[in-house]
């Protein structure tokens, strides 16, 4: 799964419509971003290539670049 | 001799919580998403007086009035709970009582959770085939509703309360019909769902009863239950796929050699992913919960009772059954399906 079918994918668990994401947004400042966006998130990562993330590494995420970080999504700014 | 199982019937508490009604009750929680998220329409909740061992009773009883069994045939009886009507006596002792089971027969309570029933599974088999018992009765019986603080979302929306109870009878059959079993222990994932005070590690106070609310809105204390929904998830993912695996390599089989996969029925969403992630088509994995919500131990004879009566399993079909979760717990068998009488 490339970059920005991630992202549009983290825009649906977020119930936010397409393109909303880019990946410099914070955390703490998308109200819908709760526990069961976390859920949603940690879904999407398994099913992006199996990997398995602990909720206390999401926890730690200031923004939408450090869950792609996590997730090992090719191309995840630094 | 081998155990088969040879009856199951259920029962819910009369009152039941609809996602209409909770919606009503907290407008914050939209009810379709809650339905979309969870899958679940109705959760009974057991009445005020209404105990475990009174489901118990009453899903015996439904058990005992089709005709299948008698009370006196039983030999053994295993009860699963978490919620017992005291810590001491066995609510088990109390139900056989109840029953009018014989008193020449064992009983005693085991506390698991969601894979309470595949642990019951393996109890009987093992008491069976040494013949130490040969028509035992197996109950999941839980009143979880009794731990949740009305105002936490996290997990009203999901628990309902439940009993079943399942005949598990003695067959001369050359080859075991339940098994291999796999089971798996990681008590690091205690705290991740927990009722924190009101056993002997912590007693009830009015310290353990101040109600906390949390980032996600929701208010307990502790001595509601408290679930870590996305650690559950994890481990969910960590675990279930392995197991599956474990177990059909365990047996000489693959996943097309199974007819039907019954999970523990812990929500819609979880079990949509689980089946999408083990490639298992969406007729051969029943998601039976809507009517009745996260049963805890009960949802896989529920699950079960309903396949068998909507005709997905003949005879001789090969049924996996997985039951995951608080502990953490889990276990996975296979069980060759004989009917019910």
């Amino acid at each position: 799964m490339s970059r920005e079918e991630f992202l549009l994918q983290l825009d649906e668990v977020l119930e936010l419509p397409a393109g909303s994401l880019h990946g410099p947004e914070k955390l703490e400042e998308l109200e819908q971003w709760d526990s069961s966006a976390v859920i949603g998130f940690i879904a999407l990562a398994d099913d992006h290539n199996g990997v398995s993330i602990s909720p206390r590494k999401i926890a730690d995420c200031v923004t939408v670049d450090d869950l792609l970080r996590l997730a090992q999504v090719p191309g995840a700014s630094e | 001799m081998q155990a088969a199982v040879s009856a199951i019937e259920y029962y819910l508490p009369t009152k039941a919580i609809s996602t209409a009604d909770l919606s009503a009750e907290f407008p914050e929680w939209p009810a379709e998403k809650i339905d979309e998220k969870t899958g679940i329409r109705e959760r009974h909740i057991a009445a005020p007086g209404e105990c475990a061992s009174d489901m118990a009773v009453a899903a015996a009883h439904k058990l005992f009035e089709s005709g299948k069994y008698r009370p006196d045939q039983i030999d053994y009886l295993l009860l699963c709970t978490q919620s017992p009507d005291y810590f001491l006596p066995s609510t088990a002792c109390l139900v056989q009582d109840r029953l009018g089971i014989p008193t020449h027969t064992g009983a005693m309570d085991f506390n698991l959770g969601c894979s309470g029933f595949v642990y019951g599974l393996g109890l009987a088999q093992g008491l069976i085939s040494s013949g130490q018992a040969a028509t035992i009765l197996l109950i999941t019986a839980e009143t979880y509703s009794k731990f949740l603080n009305p105002r936490d979302r996290s997990v009203r929306t999901i628990f309902g309360d439940a009993a079943a109870a399942t005949v598990l009878s003695a067959d001369p059959s050359p080859t075991p019909l339940i098994g291999p079993f796999v089971y798996g222990t990681d008590g690091r994932g205690g705290p991740n769902l927990i009722v924190p005070a009101g056993g002997m590690r912590l007693q009830r106070s009015s310290e353990t009863a101040v109600a906390v609310r949390d980032d996600g809105g929701n208010v307990r204390s502790q001595d509601d239950l408290y679930m870590n929904g996305a650690e559950i998830f994890n481990f969910t993912l960590d675990v279930v796929p392995q197991t599956v695996k474990s177990l059909l390599e365990k047996a000489g089989l693959t996943a097309g050699d199974v007819d039907l996969f019954v999970f523990h029925q812990a929500n819609r969403f979880m079990l949509d992913h689980l089946r999408k992630r083990l490639h298992i088509a969406a007729e051969k994995f029943p998601v039976t919960m809507s009517h009745c919500g996260n049963t805890v131990s009960s949802t896989i004879p529920i699950a079960l009772h309903h396949a068998a009566a909507e005709g997905k399993l003949g005879p001789g079909a090969l049924v996996m059954l997985v039951g995951f979760g608080v502990g953490y717990s889990w276990g996975a068998t296979l069980l060759r399906w004989s009917g019910l009488r």
